[in-house]
């Protein structure tokens, strides 16, 4: 964890540590993942548009595409559970660990302050950042909201996927494995997990593909293609645009107080880029 | 510059935005609203069953054509054949033919207008699937030998024979009648001049008086001869009426209109019914008796 | 050119025009009659006096590869004596045509199909000969029926649709008559697997089971092809997966002729409550398969008076992704609002 520098300068320009190369390859395997299983997957939900057939022909139509999805869908999966053991590993070596060599104790009430604590678990700063940005989109202020490490947006993109992996995971492999599942669960349990996984499947596709993209592509001051989820590194505008409050707290803590440069919305944003033209 | 690519930029994006808003609403809350509409109708079915089934009665047209409209694709495997569905037809049709979009005749009288002799509709009315109304119905007194030919049921334009490259009846293409008047280049009876009239009579039906009307009908149908050709001038071997050699038709073609079969039948039909045809209006009595 | 040469030419030549002339008139057809001579024109129509559309054609290329192709039009129209004919009456499915069953030897007939059929859930007539509510509601023969037409399937590697040539050859040792031939390797593969496409048979059935007054008057409870195409066989057929079961797969009992279709009431029926399961457990479908399993509502529609806890789990689901995504397409517009007119002013605290 410690072989990443919080702030890297590449001529001149100065970035910010966000994501490991594991955390990295992680997402990219979900990013694929998620892309096959929506591709293969809607135009079963979607089987009376025009376009399904077309779509589904890609995927190899009715005999291959759903061995395609479970394919993915498997692949997605095994990646759940590597995330899960993942994440109990690195809380419990960087963090529990540390935390009982220090205190020489451990109760189960310092775990729960400690999980409460992490960095993407959603806190009262989120909804103040939240109020905040509605203030400022509706022209009440000209200042953003001064975002932590993890904004409330990116908690959401967090927790969306986590709670949808859970649901429409859980739901197809119901249905995959219906005669087994049927054993110890009624049958009305398959209509549900048919309900279940295709609309939340639509609900995670259309929040990734518009909401998430959005924020970190097409946004004007990250198009046209936000470079973090491949390098790991957030140039210094879009840190001071998104996290300030962190931004500032990095560059303290790198005792370089002299240069932390000023917070703005992104209309000052581009007015500076027109000044450097 | 840059100014101005990111304005267009967020505009253009603000317009997808609203679409992204249109498919959320369509695939979300849009459809609570449908199920409750689709629900309350289903239950106005139950409740008024008789008034709505008087209102199908009613409609009857509409069902008749949207019916004409409802398409079957049979999947064979190693074959898909598509084609339209007659309620309660069991053979299958397999092929299409476009509507005939020169012909004014039938925009009053359709495109099956023969029905008055009863066991002569359906041949005249496969006749017409590839002879002009007029071809039959209208005598030039022109002068010169007459000339026929094909032309495209979907362009109306005069085109080369169909005949062998189709199978026999399937032509997209009808036979016409040329005049020749004597004056001017030699026109086909179907012309534009008699189209544009026909049309602007149709057109303007409803502001006329009846004495107008009457007046029109009578022009439009003045070339109509009395007596149409019938069906042995042309099925006889001496001189058929329509050139079929010239429209294209190969030898073995001929020989099978002309043959003893067919020629045979018309005359059949000739014997027992055409009295009848030429004299439609005593058709009924003859019924009865 | 040698005489030799000559003489083959004009060996070839005869075939060819005895091949190409000849036969291809009517190759396979039973057209005896030479009915075709005037129904082969598609023109041969009329309006009859109920004002209903009479087409008098008969497509030569597809009734050859229909299953009729060997009986005579005057199998069927039994009251056309003569050539011209006049208007002929209603075909009368049930007649005794001029085909031989071969195994008893007896006329062939559709009768026992007939027999089937009044044993069904679709009989006009009741258990005890009184005709039932909305009897016209009720199918005859040409409801569902077509011309069926012919399948055929090749084994010879693999399984796929059309006929083996390959196999072809190996009849052609014993079997001198080709269209024997071909009708009989028709007729065999397409009696092995299903006459119809289940996408066919599914729009077969929607004609009366989707139609919402036939549903509301005879209690269905759902527009059946409707919600079958809402579950993933329905879906598969409408791509046309062939092996995923249509309507009479399941509502069939195994083994038993799909004319002898029992109402989900009848305790002898596949589709009966604790029967369900034996349907779904078919070898070929789901092995192994619960009573549980069968619990599963195949017909469950969007409609809370159908299936209302159906209907809230998606109306749960529903608000759910309408919820958090119209918010959030929200703020992206306001986002790019924002980002259109940066320097706007609204009075404001400062």
């Amino acid at each position: 964890m410690e072989k990443y520098p919080l702030i890297k300068t590449i001529n001149g320009r100065r970035y910010f540590y966000r994501f490991s190369l594991n955390q990295r390859v992680q997402h990219i395997i979900l990013a694929l993942s998620v892309i096959i299983l929506v591709l293969t997957g809607m135009p079963l939900k979607f089987h009376n548009a025009g376009w399904a057939p077309y779509l589904y022909k890609i995927f190899g139509g009715i005999k291959a595409a759903p061995i395609v999805h479970k394919a993915a869908g498997s692949i997605l999966l095994i990646l759940f559970a590597y995330h899960i053991i993942y994440l109990v590993y690195v809380i419990y070596k960087y963090q529990i660990v540390p935390l009982r060599d220090k205190e020489r104790r451990l109760t189960s009430g310092m775990i729960l302050k400690l999980l409460a604590t992490q960095p993407l678990v959603p806190n009262m700063k989120d909804a103040r950042d939240i109020r905040d940005l509605m203030t400022y989109l509706l022209y009440f202020t000209n200042k953003r909201p001064d975002g932590d490490a993890f904004t409330w947006k990116e908690k959401f993109d967090y927790w969306a996927p986590f709670w949808g992996m859970v649901v429409i995971g859980l739901s197809g492999l119901i249905m995959w494995n219906k005669v087994l599942a049927t054993k110890i669960v009624p049958g009305i349990v398959i209509n549900f997990s048919l309900i279940a996984h295709s609309d939340e499947a639509l609900l995670a596709a259309l929040f990734l593909f518009i909401w998430h993209w959005y924020n970190v592509h097409f946004s004007i001051s990250v198009f046209p293609m936000g470079m973090v989820f491949i390098t790991g590194y957030l140039p210094e505008e879009l840190m001071i645009e998104e996290h300030y409050e962190y931004y500032v707290k990095i560059m303290k803590q790198a005792g370089l107080d002299n240069e932390i440069r000023p917070p703005h919305g992104a209309h000052s944003e581009l007015s500076t880029d027109e000044a450097e033209k | 510059m840059k100014n101005i690519f990111y304005k267009l930029y967020v505009v253009a994006f603000m317009c997808l935005t609203v679409w992204f808003i249109v498919i959320i609403w369509n695939v979300t809350f849009h459809h609570v609203i449908e199920e409750y509409e689709n629900r309350k109708e289903l239950e106005e079915v139950a409740t008024i069953k008789e008034q709505k089934k008087r209102e199908a009665e009613k409609t009857k047209f509409e069902r008749i054509i949207l019916q004409s409209e409802e398409r079957v694709k049979h999947y064979l495997g190693y074959r898909v054949i598509e084609e339209q569905r007659i309620e309660g037809h069991f053979h299958h049709i397999g092929f299409d033919i476009g509507p005939d979009n020169r012909s004014y005749c039938i925009r009053c009288h359709g495109d099956m207008p023969h029905d008055k002799v009863r066991d002569l509709r359906a041949f005249l009315n496969m006749h017409a699937f590839f002879i002009a109304c007029q071809t039959c119905h209208v005598k030039t007194e022109g002068r010169g030998p007459r000339v026929y030919k094909w032309y495209d049921r979907k362009t109306g334009e005069l085109v080369p024979s169909p005949v062998l490259t189709y199978r026999a009846g399937t032509y997209n293409a009808k036979i016409i009648q040329i005049e020749n008047t004597g004056v001017g280049e030699p026109q086909r009876v179907d012309s534009q001049e008699r189209i544009d009239f026909a049309s602007e009579f149709k057109e303007r039906e409803k502001e006329l008086s009846e004495a107008q009307k009457s007046k029109a009908k009578k022009m439009i149908h003045e070339i109509v001869s009395k007596q149409p050709s019938i069906c042995e001038d042309c099925h006889q071997r001496e001189s058929p009426l329509l050139p079929l050699h010239e429209l294209g038709y190969p030898r073995d073609r001929i020989d099978s209109i002309l043959s003893t079969e067919v020629v045979g039948m018309v005359k059949k039909y000739t014997e027992f019914y055409m009295p009848r045809m030429l004299h439609p209006g005593e058709q009924n009595k003859e019924n009865e008796k | 050119m040698s005489l030799k040469r000559a003489a083959r030419l004009y060996i070839v030549g005869f075939i060819f025009i005895v091949l190409n002339f000849y036969p291809s008139k009517n190759l396979f057809s039973a057209d005896v009659g030479n009915c075709l001579l005037c129904h082969k024109y598609p023109g041969l129509s009329r309006i009859d006096e109920q004002g209903k559309m009479k087409l008098l054609y008969v497509n030569e290329d597809i009734f050859n590869i229909s299953v009729h192709l060997k009986v005579k039009c005057e199998g069927c129209h039994t009251d056309i004596k003569k050539i011209p004919h006049d208007p002929v009456n209603k075909v009368d499915c049930l007649v005794e045509c001029h085909i031989v069953e071969p195994s008893s030897e007896q006329k062939f007939s559709h009768k026992d199909v007939d027999n089937y059929v009044k044993k069904s859930v679709h009989a006009a007539l009741d258990k005890y000969g009184m005709p039932k509510k909305f009897k016209e509601d009720l199918p005859t023969c040409k409801n569902c029926h077509d011309e069926p037409l012919y399948r055929p399937l090749s084994f010879f590697k693999q399984v796929r649709p059309g006929i083996s040539e390959a196999a072809l050859g190996r009849c052609r040792v014993c079997h001198k008559k080709e269209d024997f031939i071909i009708r009989f390797y028709n007729h065999v593969t397409t009696r092995l697997h299903r006459t119809r496409n289940p996408i066919n048979i599914a729009e077969v059935c929607a004609r009366c089971h989707d139609d919402p007054l036939l549903v509301e008057r005879h209690n269905l409870g759902t527009r059946a092809v409707f919600s079958y195409g809402e579950t993933f066989h329905g879906k598969a057929a409408r791509f046309l997966d062939e092996r995923v079961p249509d309507c009479l797969d399941c509502h069939v009992n195994t083994g038993e002729s799909v004319h002898q279709m029992l109402s989900h009431k009848d305790s002898a029926a596949i589709t009966y409550r604790e029967n369900k399961y034996l349907a779904c457990s078919n070898i070929e479908c789901h092995p192994g398969t619960s009573q549980q399993f069968a619990s599963y509502k195949v017909h469950a529609e969007f409609n809370l008076d159908q299936s209302p806890v159906q209907y809230y789990f998606t109306l749960f689901f529903i608000i759910l992704t309408g919820g958090t995504l119209l918010p959030l397409m929200a703020i992206i517009f306001l986002d790019l609002i924002r980002r259109l007119f940066p320097d706007a002013v609204i009075p404001r605290r400062r």
